[in-house]
């Protein structure tokens, strides 16, 4: 049923190497997408530490007989450190000036492409709403930009007037 | 065979936990088996039969509007004669996270302990709101919405309480209106020096964003970039919601308040176009507010005019205004009395949640009680 041979510890040795490649592509794949990075990030240095906590954890359940549901308690918090040191090495990642620039220039990409593809579709829908005799968005936003100045204008002469008010009841003699 | 199968791995483990297990180990197990049938009941209930959570019930009455925003005042056994208007983030989200359960609102702890509470909601914004700037929100909305607070508590003083982006946009107020009698000033969670302000900041700065180009091209930021900003900012927090989620989903309470809290998160708002572009130029890409170097409807904005007691409360795990960005605001104001305390949490579970019940509220509210 069972052969002798290398028990969990080498399980888990197998596991930690697997992580710890898992983490140098990633770290190889960083410095390759991004333009020399003065400083390179080694996010090998946060999967360590969680490692190493995951393999002590796990070869400690194992030697547990009979185990408890504290095994999965000890799971979720191996899936926790887990997305967190993914958390930080993304974290890492995304705050390089490289990442910045190259959000950036992705964006304003899209910016330049987008413009007139937007303007050429409002001309079109405005055109086919005129051609409906029904408002457009722009004339309806208008519309609704005269009622915010209208709202501002009663507000204001709400505010003078019961400026005035309250100094004409001071002024009153008593 | 040279190594072992995995299989045999968890063979051997399982047969070692059945064999000679303690009562109290199987009771455990058994307790582990409910917790899971519990789960499964409630991921059923999630999927087949989603309730609408109930939120921001803490009894409110609208004092005044103006175009989309809204100052409500809430119902309290009024023991302090000093107002608070809490002005929140503009745009992003909704309100309604300081007011989302009973039992867990921020709103519902500070009416109970007696202060005569108002909420600016700042409202949803359409395409016709694209002109809505940051100074006439410092120069025209929050001076009306202040006036009015004062108003209708009939009082001559108000504590200003501001949170997020509401905590600079409100200093911007405060500082430049001392026509407006301010008393106490908050600031929780609120990016003062922008130049130590993390991802946002490096993301924002003018080497790497154009903020003219994306204003004129889209008119205002939508709610999906808003999103998508905010989920790149942590890529990783959907996936330990979920896990955190399938955790406690045996537990009803936890449930509620997850519904509640993903409503929430899920219901992102518009930036107005204008507003947007003063926020990054001046805020965020030339830092002008902590410099000392704004002007608004005319009026210099120095953070050193603000001279009432001034509060300030950051977040430990703060990745949107991280501690060092909020703390500033006491470098630069002409107040004699400032205090700072740093708190558990991120810049939501600050204020919201069962955390900030324990460690936040009662803070914010033992601080202004014998101010107010």
């Amino acid at each position: 049923m069972m052969a002798d041979g290398p028990g969990p510890s080498q399980l888990f040795e197998q596991w930690r190497k697997q992580f710890e490649e898992g983490a140098q592509a990633w770290s190889r794949l960083i410095t390759q997408t991004t333009a020399a990075p003065s400083v390179t990030p080694d996010p090998t240095a946060f999967w360590r530490p969680v490692l190493d906590q995951g393999v002590q954890t796990w070869a400690k359940l194992f030697a547990q007989t009979p185990a408890t549901p504290e095994l999965i308690t000890q799971w979720k918090q191996f899936l926790d450190q887990w997305i967190e040191a993914w958390s930080k090495v993304l974290g890492q990642a995304m705050g390089t000036e490289q990442f910045a620039k190259m959000m950036g220039q992705s964006l304003d990409q899209m910016l330049v492409a987008a413009a007139p593809a937007k303007k050429a579709m409002d001309q079109q829908i405005e055109q086919a709403l005129q051609a409906l005799n029904l408002p457009s968005r722009s004339q309806l936003t208008a519309v609704a930009k005269q009622l915010v100045e209208l709202e501002d204008r009663i507000d204001r002469l709400e505010e003078s007037l019961s400026a005035k008010l309250r100094r004409l009841s001071e002024r009153e003699p008593r | 065979m040279a190594q072992e199968r995995f299989a045999d791995v968890v063979e051997r483990f399982t047969l070692g936990f059945a064999a000679d297990a303690p009562a109290e180990t199987i009771r455990q197990w058994q307790e582990e088996l409910e917790r899971s049938v519990r789960r499964l009941r409630n991921l059923h209930g999630l999927a087949t039969n989603p309730v609408e959570p109930k939120t921001g019930q803490t009894p409110r009455v609208e004092i005044y509007k103006r175009n989309k925003s809204r100052l409500y005042r809430y119902e309290s056994a009024r023991t302090h004669r000093t107002p608070v208007l809490f002005v929140p983030n503009l745009g992003i989200s909704r309100p309604y996270i300081f007011d989302l359960l009973p039992g867990g609102s921020f709103i519902e702890h500070m009416t109970k302990q007696g202060f005569d509470f108002y909420l600016l909601d700042w409202g949803v914004f359409g395409p016709e709101d694209n002109d809505l700037s940051v100074e006439e929100c410092v120069t025209k909305i929050l001076p009306r919405m202040a006036r009015k607070v004062l108003e209708t508590s009939e009082t001559d003083e108000l504590s200003v309480l501001g949170y997020c982006m509401g905590a600079p946009v409100s200093a911007s107020f405060v500082a430049s209106h001392p026509e407006i009698p301010v008393k106490n000033f908050i600031n929780m969670a609120g990016p003062i020096d922008f130049a130590k302000v993390g991802l946002f900041g490096l993301w924002l700065n003018r080497e790497n964003f154009n903020v003219d180009r994306f204003v004129d091209t889209l008119g205002s930021v939508p709610a999906d970039m808003v999103k998508a900003g905010f989920k790149l900012l942590k890529p990783t927090m959907d996936l330990s919601t979920n896990l955190n989620l399938w955790w406690n989903l045996w537990n009803d309470k936890y449930l509620e308040g997850f519904q509640a809290l993903n409503k929430w998160a899920n219901e992102y708002v518009a930036f107005p176009g204008e507003f947007f572009r003063q926020w990054v130029r001046d805020f965020y890409q030339d830092n002008k507010l902590y410099r000392g170097e704004l002007v608004m409807g005319g009026r210099p904005i120095k953070l050193e005019r603000i001279t009432c007691p001034i509060f300030v409360v950051g977040a430990r795990e703060d990745y949107i205004a991280p501690p060092e960005c909020v703390r500033a605001l006491l470098e630069k104001v002409g107040s004699r009395e400032k205090e700072y305390i740093e708190l558990p949490g991120g810049h939501i579970s600050l204020i919201a949640g069962r955390g900030a019940a324990v460690h936040c509220w009662p803070k914010v509210s033992s601080w202004l009680a014998p101010r107010s």
